[in-house]
């Protein structure tokens, strides 16, 4: 039996089966405590966390599964935002969710574990299949406020958008099946360049290829032009399932498009060996995001919606550093998503909170904030102020480093629309940050936070302030995964 | 040499830490004293590392700490260290100095504020933020602290919010200040990417400037361009201005510590202290040269026509900054940083004397309603007329030294020209007019407040004025560390501050410029005594317009009917010089404000603020809700990309 | 490029039979509609109604789990089939996989699923 090495997907197994008991415990108990199934949750996320530190490195199955630095990095991305997804939908369960509770937290480890096979693919199928698996559990965690039009129809969207865009994926990577011979990555980028240098004419078909895989993994980053629906899912959505859909789905796709693009499709990153590089598509697709993420960010009033451009803005951030295809490329990416784990998760479980206290989601009912709760009001400053890039916020930090690895290989263009770009993000942010601490107050009430939500803003604000006044740890490990590629 | 200077923006940072975690826990006193005691604590650190770096040789004057290694990342290697020279010695100096008398000074201006704790634990977050900035040893950590003190300004600016004026002054500030950043981070980004480091130690080492940049080059050009762009969203100057006379909306303390003495002139440190650079763009230099000193007359010409006491300071710190820069750009650095100095002083006491003014009118700001205040509010008038003498260049003071300085250089210097000296020279008159205009107008003449009060006008407590009365020491004694060659003192400011000027040194090396400005003595004299007198003819004006033409307009009413032609005489005099030179004056002060300043560059920054605004509400009929409209635009996106690149591929 | 011409002409030939075959069928057939003719047909039956109504949701839940187990079915025939060569290995492999999927029949027996209302 070759390569069969089963150790290293213990992590995802056990992750896996701890789903099945989830759901097995809920249905199993006769007095339901939501509390207790969500501390199971997170114990079993901090447990796969654990399990990956002991069985990791190495390849198995092979070259289908692949334990490298980068699935590793990523994997702890992934399991950071299922936890502080889990630990802020403590009150949403208790009090919007009356059937299917148990279900809740199973679907969002079934997610994780499909991301999780994502980070790890090392072959096109198994990457398709784990980005499946990531998608499918977040159709129905979309709409599970079965009551509310809003989140039902988020859940819709989601799903035929999603549909849509992996049949879109799946030409795509059967396209490039079909020009390499194989679905291995590493062999498809060998083969790809020997085929493109022997061969005449395959060029258009590759170019379709690279735009149709394009379009497929731009619907899980909300790449523009393939954004439309996360403004709406992202509103809809129970805002824990906004959150882990900002952060961890996103960094499956981040993981996913290193795997193809910076990997198996290396050769034709720039213009060297290829007239139109995909480095130049996506470059021109980042900027575009930048511009309509952060502009129509603008005039939002409902938080949620806010947060939603925002993200398309970063992802045209994180796409400075993916363009430039180096180590300091890969591994500022590396960095900016995980810095990006701590503020986003921390924004959305601030709005959590404050929704399920207030009911409201509206950028101007946060006005006076401070007063009432001013620890909580000083969080979220920080989480915003570190998306903005204040310094010394680890969102700076991750900005810098990606717009250096721009610099650094030639996009100035992009950087200096970036660092603009950037210029006008600070005025949402801050527009919150002044409804919160400059504005007359409203008649707000004190805000209650569960246990579990206070650990999860702890754990948000300790991660910027640790990160960014000292960022070596992440950084050499985030700069370690670009080994991977061979840099 | 190797000193823990951690310690000087330590217990800032403690100060801020333990007053911003108890919010809401502690008493007024016990608040006070520990952001009072921090930033003393800062200051006297810095007094103790001062004298260790003096007691170096002149040629070794550099105590270092690295604390740790902040990013590690191969190519990248920034570390958490701070530097001591002789130029950031001075800064911390000014800094935790004119912090600490500020902070004792709030304790009586604030008490009666509800928000006085997230007052004191902003200011210490403050201090903290520009010590990092002034102490930092690499432009990335220069950077972090030059956002964490445009964050606190933000924060106080808008402090009172209750008015709506002043959080939207804020976030003014805040965003201008990131358009001036994004300069900054682009140039900084051009210097690591040429010199391979952002470390001030190699950065800015002749050598290696002179071998990645070729003097005049358009990369040093657009580096120290882009940098300059940085230096005039902090330090107010055109066209990034416009944020400073509405950050006015903020305490006054705050206007006098940040606004005033220390944050607004870190863009001057930044220029000063990349001198290297900057000496080797002389396209660059002459921007900010001219920049400067456009500055300085604009905003100068605006503060002749305001009527609100903090905003004829405001504009007048703007030209002062515009001083500043003009010294930069003339290559006289030091000359700079010594103005820097002693506007340090003599701005923190205006600011807080008018503080104190505006505390005894219960808040009213409008000079129009004030008037004979001299006699109800004695100390706080005494300082404020010493503070007065000292920006307007009266011999003696230390505005005078430092300011005759930078003119002098404007006019000898290899960089220099006539032209940058007479403008300077015309400003030097405007700010005599304006300073007196607002003494007379306040402490001077009759009482135009309401009855109400002036029954309560009183002299500010003891925690209010003896702060007043230490700086107008300083602000008369502070200039006598640089006495020029021609007055009989040899400038030790200019010489402590030589080694740090590598730039400056490293082009005048062996050439002419040394002796010739030694040769020149009775053309300085020439020039100064020009000066002095120029100032003393504005004073004269102003005296005459708000003082004695008032008197004289009372007595006309009252001897009606009496001495028809003498009276007659004098008014047609008045009216003449009143037609010729104030309402030009004041007609062209106010067209500047209200049509160059409000309409046309304020309403240009505010407009590109309402066209990006729109430009996001234009987008949202995309956002229309409908899933099939969202499907075709995802298709259409796929084409469309494929289209172009099978066109172009 | 000429390895795909005969995939071209594949798909030409493919849809041009179909194509093809309807064209004839037109050519041959006897054209005679009339009303019973043109109803929709179901099971010989008289359709009653529109044929827009709603199905009760339990129809598609009875069907996933019934293609669930058709599924599994699907995957048992390979593996008996190949079970000599495999060994231990496989058994326990497949234990787990009809467990997993056991649980699933449980759980939606406990939902209540199962149950018609």
């Amino acid at each position: 039996m070759p390569d069969y090495n089963l150790r290293l997907i213990i992590p995802e197994i056990f992750l896996f089966l701890w789903a099945l008991f989830i759901i097995a415990f809920d249905l199993g108990t006769k007095r339901k405590n939501p509390k207790l199934i969500g501390y199971l949750t997170m114990g079993g996320i901090a447990a796969t966390a654990v399990l990956l530190y002991l069985y990791h490195g190495g390849i198995s199955f092979n070259n289908m599964f692949k334990s490298d630095p980068l699935a590793l990095f990523f994997k702890v991305i992934f399991l950071g935002s299922a936890f502080m997804a889990v630990g802020s939908s403590f009150d949403i369960i208790a009090q919007k969710i009356k059937n299917h509770r148990g279900e809740f937290f199973g679907l969002v480890l079934f997610s994780t574990v499909g991301m999780m096979f994502l980070a790890s693919a090392g072959e096109l199928i198994s990457l398709y299949i784990g980005l499946e698996l990531t998608t499918i559990p977040l159709f129905i965690l979309a709409a599970y406020y079965k009551d509310d039009r809003i989140s039902v129809e988020a859940g819709l969207k989601y799903l035929v958008i999603g549909a849509f865009s992996s049949a879109i994926l799946l030409y795509g990577l059967s396209l490039l099946y079909g020009l390499s011979g194989t679905t291995d990555i590493v062999m498809m980028k060998i083969n790809l360049a020997l085929l493109y240098l022997n061969t005449n004419g395959i060029g258009w078909a590759l170019l379709m290829a690279i735009v149709m895989v394009l379009a497929g993994i731009g619907f899980k980053l909300a790449l523009v032009p393939f954004h439309m629906w996360a403004p709406d899912v992202y509103q809809g959505a129970p805002t824990p399932i906004t959150a882990l859909l900002s952060v961890g789905s996103k960094a499956a796709g981040v993981v996913a498009f290193m795997r193809i693009f910076i990997d198996g499709l290396y050769g034709f990153a720039d213009a060297v060996m290829f007239p139109l590089d995909w480095g130049n598509i996506v470059a021109v697709l980042a900027a575009a995001a930048m511009i309509l993420g952060n502009i129509s960010a603008l005039r939002q009033k409902n938080i949620k919606r806010m947060l939603a451009y925002s993200s398309i803005a970063q992802i045209g951030y994180v796409m400075v550093g993916m363009v430039a295809v180096s180590e300091l490329g890969v591994g500022s990416v590396g960095y900016y998503m995980f810095i990006y784990l701590f503020a986003n998760m921390g924004a959305f479980a601030v709005a959590t909170i404050f929704n399920d206290n207030t009911g409201s989601d509206s950028i101007a009912s946060y006005a006076g904030l401070s007063k009432s709760s001013p620890m909580i009001s000083a969080f979220m400053a920080i989480f915003l102020l570190s998306l903005a890039g204040i310094p010394p916020l680890a969102g700076f930090a991750a900005k810098f480093f990606v717009f250096a690895a721009g610099i650094q290989a030639g996009y100035t263009w992009l950087v200096i629309l970036a660092l603009l770009t950037a210029v006008v993000s600070l005025y949402y942010y801050a527009n919150v940050i002044k409804m919160m601490y400059f504005a007359p107050d409203n008649p707000t009430i004190k805000l209650n936070t569960p246990l579990s939500a206070n650990i999860v803003l702890i754990i948000g604000v300790a991660g910027l302030i640790i990160f960014g006044v000292y960022p070596e740890p992440i950084l050499n490990f985030a700069l370690d995964t670009a080994r991977v590629f061979g840099f | 040499m190797e000193q823990p200077l951690y310690l000087i923006p330590l217990f800032p940072l403690i100060g801020f830490l333990l007053n911003g975690l108890l919010l809401g826990r502690l008493g007024k006193k016990t608040i006070s004293f520990i952001a009072c005691t921090s930033v003393g604590l800062s200051f006297l650190f810095g007094l103790k590392f001062f004298f260790d770096l003096l007691s170096l040789p002149d040629t070794a004057r550099i105590i270092e700490n690295v604390f740790f290694t902040w990013i590690p990342a191969g190519q990248f290697h920034v570390n958490v260290a701070f530097l001591l020279d002789p130029l950031s010695a001075v800064m911390v100096l000014v800094v935790s100095g004119v912090s600490f008398i500020i902070h004792i000074y709030s304790i009586g201006y604030m008490h009666d504020d509800a928000g006085y704790g997230r007052y004191f634990t902003y200011l210490n977050l403050f201090v903290f933020s520009m010590l990092m900035l002034v102490l930092a040893d690499n432009y990335l950590l220069m950077f972090v602290g030059w956002e964490g003190v445009g964050l606190c300004s933000y924060l106080l600016i808008g402090f009172w919010f209750e008015k709506k004026s002043a959080s939207d002054a804020g976030k003014k500030a805040f965003i201008v200040n990131r358009i001036g950043d994004f300069g900054f981070l682009l140039g900084m980004f051009i210097i690591f990417w040429q010199t391979g480091s952002l470390d001030f130690k190699t950065a800015l080492d002749p050598a290696v400037a002179h071998s990645v940049f070729a003097v005049g080059g358009g990369m040093i050009t657009a580096a120290t361009l882009l940098m300059f762009l940085g230096a005039t969203g902090k330090s107010a100057q055109i066209p990034l201005y416009v944020w400073l006379p509405d950050a006015m909306e903020g305490p006054t303390p705050v206007s006098a510590l940040i606004h005033a003495a220390t944050m607004v002139t870190a863009g001057v440190y930044m220029i000063a202290r990349s001198n290297v650079l900057y000496m080797m763009a002389p396209a660059t230099m002459a921007v900010v040269a001219i920049v400067g000193v456009a500055t300085a007359i604009f905003a100068g010409s605006i503060a002749l026509a305001q009527n609100d006491i903090k905003r004829v300071l405001a504009y007048s710190t703007v030209s002062q900054l515009g001083y500043m820069f003009t010294a930069c750009g003339v290559a006289a650095f030091s000359a700079g940083i010594f103005h820097l100095m002693t506007h340090a002083f003599f701005k923190a006491l205006l600011f807080l004397g008018s503080g104190s003014v505006i505390h005894a009118m219960a808040g009213q700001q409008d000079m129009r309603y004030m008037g004979g205040l001299k006699k109800r509010m004695p100390i706080t008038f005494w300082t404020f007329l010493i503070a007065t003498l000292a920006i307007t260049g009266i011999p003696g003071l230390s505005g005078f030294f430092s300011k005759d300085e930078i003119l002098w250089k404007s006019f000898s210097s290899d960089y220099g020209s006539i032209w940058i000296w007479l403008i300077g020279l015309i400003t030097a008159g405007m700010t005599a007019f304006y300073m007196f205009r607002l003494v007379f107008l306040t402490f001077y003449g009759e009482e135009r407040m309401d009855s109400h009060t002036r029954e309560h006008l009183h002299e500010s407590p003891k925690v209010m004025t003896v702060p007043l009365s230490i700086l107008a020491v300083l602000s008369v004694i502070g200039g006598y560390v640089g006495i020029p060659h021609i007055l009989g003192g040899d400038n030790r400011f200019e010489k402590f501050l030589e080694p740090v000027m590598k730039g400056v040194h490293h082009s005048v090396e062996g050439e002419h410029a040394l002796a010739s400005a030694a040769h020149n003595g009775s053309t300085e004299l020439i020039l100064m005594v020009g000066s002095v007198v120029l100032v003393a003819v504005f004073i004269y004006l102003a005296y005459h317009f708000y003082i004695k033409n008032i008197a004289a307009a009372g007595k006309l009413r009252q001897r009606f009917s009496g001495l028809h032609k003498i009276i007659y005489g004098k008014y047609f005099v008045d009216e003449l010089y009143n037609a010729v030179i104030v309402q030009p004056l004041v007609v062209g002060s106010k067209f500047l404000w209200k049509i160059f300043d409000v309409l046309i560059i304020d309403g240009f920054i505010n407009g590109m603020a309402v066209i990006i605004g729109d430009m996001s509400t234009g987008l949202r009929p995309a956002q229309s809700g409908i899933l099939r409209t969202y499907t075709t635009i995802f298709l259409v996106g796929v084409i469309v990309i494929l289209g172009i690149v099978l066109i172009f591929g | 490029m000429d390895q795909y011409l005969s995939v071209l002409i594949f798909l030409l030939v493919g849809v041009g039979i179909v194509l093809f075959t309807f064209f004839i069928a037109r050519l041959i057939r006897p054209h005679n509609p009339y009303k019973e003719k043109n109803q929709t047909y179901e099971c010989a039956e008289a359709p009653v109604g529109n044929s827009w109504v709603k199905f009760n949701n339990h129809f598609y839940i009875f069907a996933l789990i019934f293609v669930v187990f058709d599924v599994e079915a699907v995957f048992l025939f390979p593996w008996a089939v190949a079970f000599g060569q495999l060994g231990l290995f496989a058994l326990v492999e497949m234990i787990i996989f009809i467990a997993i999927l056991v649980f699933g029949l449980y759980y939606a027996w406990k939902k209540g699923v199962l149950k018609w209302v």
